[in-house]
């Protein structure tokens, strides 16, 4: 009988291991929790990406339920996604993008602004555009206080201008339905 | 309508291997002769139903049928002919049919090479192979169809083959690698089957030790062939990255490893015998953990996008059901095995325990650092990631005991080694290691620690190959001698010179490589590691489905003209990617690598210029482990069974087993 128990110790491993996997299933690997959750967004001051005479502050994603997107042309997946974002958008959704540059490595140099201008209307042209207005995040100092770690990443704002969520990774029709949904229908209610 | 006959005949093929799990397995424990006989043609059938369906399935590839969701998603009308047939295991459905017919493949070829093998066992083996086989049957069926339609509204062109999967590394890397995967079914199945019919004495071992070299030389090139492809293709210059999947592809590997050392112990000195069956069930679970871990997006990786959790489970259910069944048969069966041989402490034997622990120690760290992240997640412990500091880390210390046994065991003898008998061999091989360490650093104008470290070992495991050959034909200068080591001899020493290679190979160019990221105009010269590059300019090209930015440079030594590379920017406008095609000079001391970046407005373009010292040994170590493993198959000895069997000697080829290793 002992001898059998130390022939079980691999299937006693295993099936602990198939616990972790079974859950693993049903969570994102890329979520990470926010500490921006339930706290207002903070302050912010940055110019529109297409006109740097517009600006925008805080109040600018007030009194209505807001999606902030963080997106770039050179993001693969933020591709991917800007179909299904538009979709949102004609259902009524206000998104709301935050340019995210990229690293603006020193060797190769920094992109002039109207080539990102160009790129930024080419993109939009082909896929579709989701978004109300494009804030540019210049430097990538607004990011870093959202606590961004890569495009895409999708925020939702309550009208009180609050974190309510905070999703890595691209949105689609599943996450929109299994994250997003519903909290958002609660907080146009409010 | 041919479509719906390919799916048609898949269907067929589930129908068959439920038969064969069946009756061959009923045959073997009533023992008849008439059911035992369905095996084989049921195992062709299998195998000729799934090739149709693959078949057909390369056919609406080619012929750009976009009403199939796989093809629209996959293909694309402007995609060359070549593509569109590699573009088969593009993607998730149709990898799991690669999987499919690979795994039938296997099955027909135990069903044709076993005749030396009592029918009983065949029987079970073919049985579980078709038990196994039928949950993956049901999960393309069910969950992930390739011949799912997109009627009425069909669209007019595909989606395209995702470009990085355009390249004749991944043309032939897949394939290999999943006749690896699923190669170690037939050791599990030889494993399972030895634990239903408690026939638990080291026959089993023979019968399976071949088909575990296959597999696992399989496995060898398709990993080698995946490392090479990311070196060209991804434009860094890096040959492994500890992502996910390859860990995923890895483990089986070294699992792989250890079971094929401790298959001979087990053979030969009828020793390990519960240890030996555990590892083949492991080989086989790991490659089964590896397939889930990759399609079901558990782990965050660049491999796995957008995965869909239904799949997932489908994959933990059939992994708990063939991981899980066949270990608790092994809980239950296993207490009765008896191991009868006796060894000293300094013996061949232990060196081999040595290795098998090394070996299962590389693979369990590589199992945590990929599952750790999870498990740490799921206990509500926050997010960590484990990369490749952790791995390297590990591997260095486990690899300086692993080569130290890999030297000195094949040169010890079974039961007992007298110590002292190797003394002086230790003393000059360490000594003449070290000193070739030196003088390679040296030659490189830098002494680094770890390049000394890895340089010694890996010409510690050449010092004693050659050793060990000698030791063989008698330590004589008769070179003639040399014929009469057996294949599968030198299938050890080519595999051992392989590992040395690949060993050298990584230690050198992770330690001596340099790059630089420069900023180039025309006819601009840049110099690194005392070759002078001149950038030539970029001219524009077009593919067959991409057009192309062809930067050109050429590379001088000293002067002389050494080599012109180009290096591509493409774009790829259906999935509007660009990729960046690295320019690579390949020789035997160095690669010249060279990757074009953006341009810059007054039109100079950014390079990325690489001198990366013997980092085709890494590659080149792989295919001869593979050769090796090769020449071990083709050893005599399991012909001779063959024959044996022939002439109605049941159990034939015994004597000559125990003649090497």
């Amino acid at each position: 009988m002992k001898k059998v128990a130390i022939f079980g110790l691999p299937l006693a491993f295993f099936l602990l291991a198939a616990v972790f996997l079974m859950r693993g299933l049903y969570s994102n690997p890329a979520e990470r929790d926010s500490t921006l959750i339930g706290q207002p967004l903070p302050p912010f001051q940055l110019v529109d990406v297409m006109d740097e005479a517009i600006q925008y502050r805080n109040d600018a994603l007030t009194g209505e339920v807001n999606l902030i997107n963080v997106w770039g042309t050179w993001c693969q997946t933020c591709a991917v996604e800007l179909p299904f974002l538009t979709q949102l958008k004609d259902q009524g959704v206000n998104v709301v993008g935050l340019y995210h540059e990229l690293d603006s490595d020193p060797a190769f140099g920094v992109k002039s602004v109207d080539v990102i201008r160009t790129e930024i209307t080419e993109m939009l042209k082909t896929l579709g555009n989701p978004y109300r207005f494009n804030m540019l995040d210049e430097g990538r100092r607004y990011s870093l206080d959202l606590g961004v770690t890569g495009a895409p990443e999708t925020f939702l704002i309550d009208k009180s201008g609050k974190v309510r969520l905070h999703h890595i990774g691209d949105l689609n029709q599943r996450v929109w339905q299994s994250k997003f949904a519903r909290l958002y229908s609660e907080l146009e209610s409010e | 309508m041919i479509v719906e006959l390919g799916h048609f005949s898949l269907i067929i093929a589930l129908g068959l291997s439920i038969l064969l799990a069946v009756y061959p397995m009923w045959g073997a424990k009533v023992n008849s002769e008439t059911l035992m006989a369905t095996a084989k043609p049921l195992a062709f059938g299998m195998f000729l139903f799934t090739a149709l369906s693959y078949a057909i399935l390369t056919y609406a590839f080619v012929v750009n049928d976009f009403s199939l969701t796989y093809v629209a998603s996959n293909s694309n009308s402007q995609l060359p002919v070549y593509y569109r047939v590699t573009a088969v295991w593009g993607g998730h459905e149709g990898s799991f049919l690669l999987w499919l017919l690979m795994s039938s493949i296997w099955t027909v070829a135990v069903a044709m090479f076993s005749r030396a093998i009592p029918k009983e066992m065949v029987s079970r083996v073919l049985s579980i192979l078709g038990l196994i086989s039928i949950g993956f049957y049901l999960y393309v069926l069910i969950a992930s169809n390739p011949f799912e339609r997109l009627l009425p509204f069909y669209p007019v062109d595909g989606r395209d083959l995702n470009p990085l999967l355009q390249d004749f590394g991944m043309i032939i890397h897949p394939p290999l690698l999943y006749m690896g995967y699923v190669g170690f079914s037939v050791a599990y199945a030889f494993a399972v089957a030895a634990l239903i019919s408690g026939q638990l004495d080291s026959t089993w071992a023979r019968w399976s030790r071949p088909w575990t070299i296959a597999a696992w030389s399989f496995l060898t090139i398709g990993i080698a062939l995946g490392s090479w492809w990311a070196y060209n293709e991804l434009g860094w210059g890096g040959w492994w990255f500890w992502d996910p999947v390859e860990n995923a592809s890895f483990m089986p590997w070294l699992a792989g490893t250890a079971l094929m050392h401790s298959l001979a112990v087990t053979e030969k000195r009828k020793l390990f015998k519960a240890w030996t069956v555990l590892l083949a069930i492991t080989a086989f679970s790991l490659s089964l953990l590896g397939t889930f871990l990759v399609r079901s997006g558990v782990i965050v990786s660049v491999h796995s996008f957008a995965s869909d959790p239904q799949r997932g489970l489908f994959i933990l259910g059939l992994l708990v059901l063939v991981v899980g069944g066949s270990l608790l048969l092994f809980a239950l069966r296993a207490p009765q095995l008896r191991s009868a041989g006796r060894y000293e402490l300094v013996s061949r034997e232990v060196m081999l325990v040595g290795n098998n622990i090394l070996l299962s120690a590389a693979t369990l760290v590589v199992l945590l650092g990929t599952l750790l992240p999870l498990i740490h997640k799921e206990l509500g412990l926050g997010s960590i990631s484990i990369g490749q500091p952790f791995f390297n880390q590990m591997f260095t210390y486990l690899i300086v005991p692993f080569v130290f046994l890999m030297g000195v065991g094949p040169l010890s003898r079974w039961k007992k080694q007298e110590p002292t008998a190797l003394k002086n061999q230790l003393i000059a091989a360490f000594s003449l290691s070290i000193l070739a360490a030196v003088l390679i650093g040296y030659a490189f104008d830098q002494l680094i620690y770890l390049a000394v470290l890895g340089v010694t070992l890996s010409v510690w495991i050449l010092i004693f190959t050659v050793q060990e050959v000698r030791q063989r034909i008698g330590y004589t200068n008769n070179l003639a001698k040399l014929s009469e080591l057996t294949r599968s001899h030198w299938g050890m020493v080519l595999g051992h010179v392989g590992f040395a290679l690949v060993l050298m190979g990584i230690t050198l160019t992770s330690n001596y490589s340099v790059q630089k990221d420069v900023r180039m105009s025309v006819n601009e010269r840049v110099e690194l590691a005392g070759y002078d590059f001149e950038f030539l300019g970029v001219h524009e090209a077009n593919g067959p489905n991409y057009s192309a930015s062809v930067g050109r440079l050429n590379v001088y030594r000293n002067g002389k003209l050494k080599s012109e590379i180009s290096t591509e920017k493409r774009f790829y406008p259906v999935q509007r990617n660009v990729m960046t095609e690295a320019g690579i000079d390949a020789g035997l001391t160095r690669d010249l690598y060279v990757a074009i970046g953006e341009q810059f407005a007054n039109g100079d373009w950014a390079l990325r210029v690489y001198v990366k010292p013997f980092v085709r040994w890494i590659w080149a170590g792989a295919f001869l482990m593979a050769i090796g493993g090769m020449l071990s198959i083709a050893d005599k000895r399991y012909r001779m069974a063959k024959r044996a069997k022939e002439a109605s000697q049941p159990f034939g080829g015994k004597q000559i087993v125990g003649m090497s290793h």
